[in-house]
This record gives C-alpha cells, sequence and structure tokens, in this order.
C-alpha cells in the first residue's frame, strides 16, 4: 500500500499558487481575446459580406479540427520560421489559445444569434430601428442568453487547455507541478494535488452554469 | 398634404419570388381616415402587399408613397438604403401575426423602445405615453409583465400599444388574430374597432369577415396577385358580383352568402331563406 505524504509538498506550496496564478492569466486573457475573436467572426459570418464567409469558414474549421496542442507547438516553431519574427513562449501560448477559443466562440456566437427568431429582427424594422440597433438592442441580447450555457462549458475548456501551455516551459499549474515532481520524488502527491487544485477553481463555475441556465429556463 | 393626396398609395406593384410571381401589378391608394381591408385566399398575395406598404419586402416593379416617403422600383432604381426605409417605417406601425413582441423586455418597456431609441424621446415622456397607451388597451396593471407572462390577446394588444407608440401616420395589422385562441379574438379586434372610430388610417389583412364588413371603409379582394375587387362593404362582402369573389367567401362560410347579413356575426345562424 502506498503512503502518502502530502506533508512532503509543503514547502512548493508557493509554486504552485503562482502556477494557478499562470493558469488564471492566461484563462482571463485568452478568453477575453477569443471572445473579441468569437464575436467579431460571429457577425460577420451571420450578418458580413459573403465573400468574408469563406475564409472565415476556414480559420473557424482549422482550429476546431486540429488538436490545441498541434496548434500551440506549430505557432511556437514553425509561425517565428515562416514570419521571420523571434516569439516568446508566453506569446506563442497567448496567440494559440486565443485564436483556438475564438474559433469555438465564433460558433456559439453564431449559433446564438441565428436561434433569435426572424420575426425579432421585422418587429425592430417595423418600428424604424436600424440594423445595427436592431442588432445591439433586440437580437444580441437574446442571443447572449441562449448562449451563455455553451460559453460556460467553453470556458471551462479553455481554462483546462491552458494546461498544455506547459509544454513548451511556460510556468502554469501543470508545469509547476512537474518541477516540484522533480525536486520532490512525490509525482502522486503532486498530480494529485494539482488535479484538486483544478477542480476547485471548475466545479464552482459549473455549479453558476447549471444556476444561470436554470434562471434563464425560468424567464423564457 | 392636401387632401385629396392619399396617405398611402401603391402603383403597379410587382413581386416574385425566384420564378413565383406574388404580386402581379396592384395599385391602391388609401385617404386619411380609410379602413381598407384586405382578403382573399391564403397565396393570394395579400400578405405580400402589406408588407410591400412598410418595405419588410421589397416590390421588384411599382412605386409605393406614404406621406412624404417616396419610393420608387424597377430598372434603373437605386435599391433604397437602410436609413431610408428606417424613416418610412417610423411612420408606418404594423402588427404581425405571431405578435413579435420582445421577450427580454418588459411590456412597457416593448411600448417605450420605438420612442426612445428611434424617436429620441425622452425616457421621462416615453413611459408617460407608453403607459398611456398600455392603459389603452387595457393593459394598464401589466406594465412590468415579460410578454412570456402574457396571453395571446394580451401580447398582441401591447403590439398595438408598441405599434401606435411610433405616433405612426397609418397602422398595417397582418392577420393580428390568426394565431390567438378563439376566445382571445374579440379583445383585440375591439381594440382595433375603437383606433378605427378614432380616424386612425388603417389596412387589415383578416379572415375575420363579420369584422372586416363591421369596420371597413372599403374591402379588396386579392386574388392570383392581383386586386381582384376594390369597393364598399356592400359591393364586396354583402352583394359580391366577382364569381371567384363569391367562390372565396362560401368557402370561407361554408354557407352561401351574396344575401344581405348573411356573414354578420350575429346572424351566422339565421335560416336564410
Amino acid at each position: 500500500m502506498y503512503a502518502w505524504d502530502f506533508a512532503a509538498l509543503k514547502p512548493y506550496w508557493s509554486l504552485i499558487w503562482q502556477g494557478l496564478g499562470v493558469t488564471l492569466f492566461y484563462t482571463v486573457t485568452t478568453v477575453l481575446a477569443g471572445l473579441l475573436i468569437g464575436l467579431i467572426v460571429g457577425i460577420l459570418r451571420t450578418a458580413g459580406p459573403r465573400w468574408a464567409s469563406m475564409p472565415l469558414r476556414a480559420y473557424i474549421e482549422t482550429f476546431r479540427c486540429t488538436p490545441l496542442l498541434v496548434q500551440l507547438i506549430w505557432v511556437y516553431y514553425a509561425l517565428p520560421v515562416l514570419i521571420g519574427v523571434d516569439m516568446s513562449a508566453a506569446m506563442a501560448c497567448f496567440i494559440a489559445l486565443s485564436l483556438y477559443a475564438g474559433a469555438f466562440y465564433a460558433e456559439i456566437f453564431r449559433g446564438g444569434i441565428e436561434a433569435v427568431d426572424r420575426g425579432q429582427w421585422e418587429a425592430g424594422r417595423a418600428i424604424g430601428m436600424r440594423r445595427s440597433k436592431i442588432f445591439r438592442r433586440i437580437v444580441l441580447p437574446q442571443a447572449i442568453q441562449v448562449m451563455i450555457p455553451a460559453f460556460i462549458s467553453q470556458t471551462i475548456l479553455q481554462l483546462k487547455n491552458t494546461s498544455l501551455v506547459s509544454v513548451v516551459a511556460v510556468g502554469d499549474l501543470l508545469y509547476q507541478g512537474t518541477v516540484i515532481t522533480a525536486a520532490s520524488y512525490r509525482p502522486l502527491e503532486v498530480y494529485t494535488t494539482i488535479a484538486v487544485v483544478y477542480f476547485v477553481v471548475l466545479f464552482p463555475l459549473t455549479l453558476v452554469a447549471d444556476r444561470l441556465e436554470r434562471r434563464l429556463g425560468a424567464h423564457r | 398634404m392636401s387632401a385629396a393626396e392619399p396617405t398611402l398609395s401603391v402603383t403597379d406593384l410587382h413581386k416574385s419570388y425566384g420564378a413565383l410571381h406574388v404580386l402581379k401589378g396592384v395599385s391602391l391608394g388609401v385617404a386619411r381616415g380609410e379602413v381598407v381591408t384586405l382578403i382573399g385566399a391564403s397565396g393570394s398575395g395579400k400578405s405580400t402587399l402589406l408588407r410591400c406598404m412598410n418595405l419588410l419586402e421589397l416590390p421588384q416593379a411599382g412605386a409605393l408613397q406614404v406621406g412624404r416617403h417616396r419610393f420608387a422600383f424597377g430598372k434603373g432604381e437605386a435599391h433604397p438604403r437602410d436609413d431610408e426605409l428606417a424613416l418610412l417605417r417610423r411612420d408606418v406601425g404594423m402588427v404581425f401575426q405571431h405578435f413579435n413582441l420582445f421577450p427580454h423586455m418588459t411590456a412597457l418597456q416593448n411600448v417605450t423602445e420605438g420612442p426612445i431609441q428611434v424617436r429620441n424621446m425622452s425616457k421621462r415622456e416615453s413611459i408617460e405615453l407608453g403607459r398611456g397607451l398600455l392603459a389603452k388597451v387595457g393593459l394598464a396593471d401589466k406594465a412590468d409583465t415579460f410578454p412570456a407572462k402574457l396571453s395571446g390577446g394580451q401580447k398582441q394588444r401591447v403590439a398595438i400599444a408598441r405599434a401606435l407608440a411610433m405616433k405612426p401616420d397609418v397602422m398595417l395589422f397582418d392577420e393580428v388574430t390568426s394565431a390567438l385562441d378563439p376566445e382571445l379574438v374579440q379583445e383585440v379586434l375591439n381594440v382595433i374597432r375603437e383606433l378605427a372610430a378614432e380616424g386612425m388610417t388603417m389596412i387589415l389583412v383578416t379572415h375575420e369577415m363579420a369584422f372586416a364588413a363591421d369596420v371597413s371603409s372599403r374591402v379588396g379582394f386579392m386574388n392570383d396577385g392581383i386586386l381582384a375587387e376594390l369597393g364598399s362593404v356592400e359591393e364586396v362582402i354583402r352583394k359580391p358580383q366577382n364569381p371567384r369573389l363569391i367562390a372565396f367567401l362560401n368557402r370561407f362560410h361554408r354557407q352561401p352568402v351574396g344575401m344581405r347579413g348573411s356573414v354578420d356575426a350575429g346572424h351566422s345562424g339565421a335560416a336564410s331563406d
């Protein structure tokens, strides 16, 4: 029987907090950037010019149909060679994670916008509203209500996906885990602790999602 | 505007969807204060005609005039811009079959949205206007209720108040009772009847023949993309001459029409011989 010794991790807790900070930093920044990308791409795909549709679709499918790990490595190793610019690991991670999140958020936005009844556009037009105003005041608020559950589950995935940045030696929670393991020779305790930390951060988020979903359901 | 000039007129309007020719040259002028009802079988083009009057549908050819707004369609005519369309629609109220209330707004917010966002009315003034209109349609107590909590008849009355809040020159009603439970139809028709009595210029597409007979200044019969008949209630509903119109009215009531009074609601069960 394995003798667990979590006390052995005591000297390393500051590294875990540090790693969690990095994980949260990448989550927040790439979710925000991804949302911006997703909103723009999602709107362009539903209401934008026809010529924009194909390239945007190509972007979305490229990032949805290749593994994030491959994208990360490609942006870190291949992209700098192609465009002749040095890229820090941190920058590569930010770009890859943002583009990845953007592709998924774009589809969520598009789905939400298209789920709004056509009659809503007509009602807005019938009282003399301009297109942009109908979108902002009438369609988008309803689309966001529809999107919230999908948005939260995608954001939960995004936080977990940041663990991939450890591959290019960015010091997130998982990376710190490998560092601590190398120093403490306690992989079971370390990775169990890391898993618990992820869980403790994410579980409340799923509860919030459930609650929101129920509340929105009641409103409709 | 001179008294002779119609509030709304369409001239030789053509509309097709691909190969389907829905409007085949329709002309109609509606004077201030008139109530014109359009009847006809489904697919006859009556709803399309109505939707061309605020350009929710853009015709391929013809002309539309509402007050000072003028649009011409056809070869060589520019496609109307979004802002020109918006200016027209401020002055043309429309009520839809399926209400199309904004579900994320209360009844009052539905009514004040247009005045605030389109007419740049102050919030206070618009709330006063909105409460007044909700009271007018009998829903003063529902101001803070969301559409999901309203009955169909209540929703439609809020939708009428929303359209009225723009102070339109003309109101369009597109089968506004067709989606309602039978017992809720009258409360909506009563509101429209009241508007007619106040002199609101209105164009209605409806299947409520008794109501049409009661409220209309003129009745138009649409058949196969053409305004086949246009005349008084007497000429079109009570004593129809056009064989297609007679067939339509007969099919509609499953009882012979053409005799005076036979389509009045109160007489529908009366013996006609």
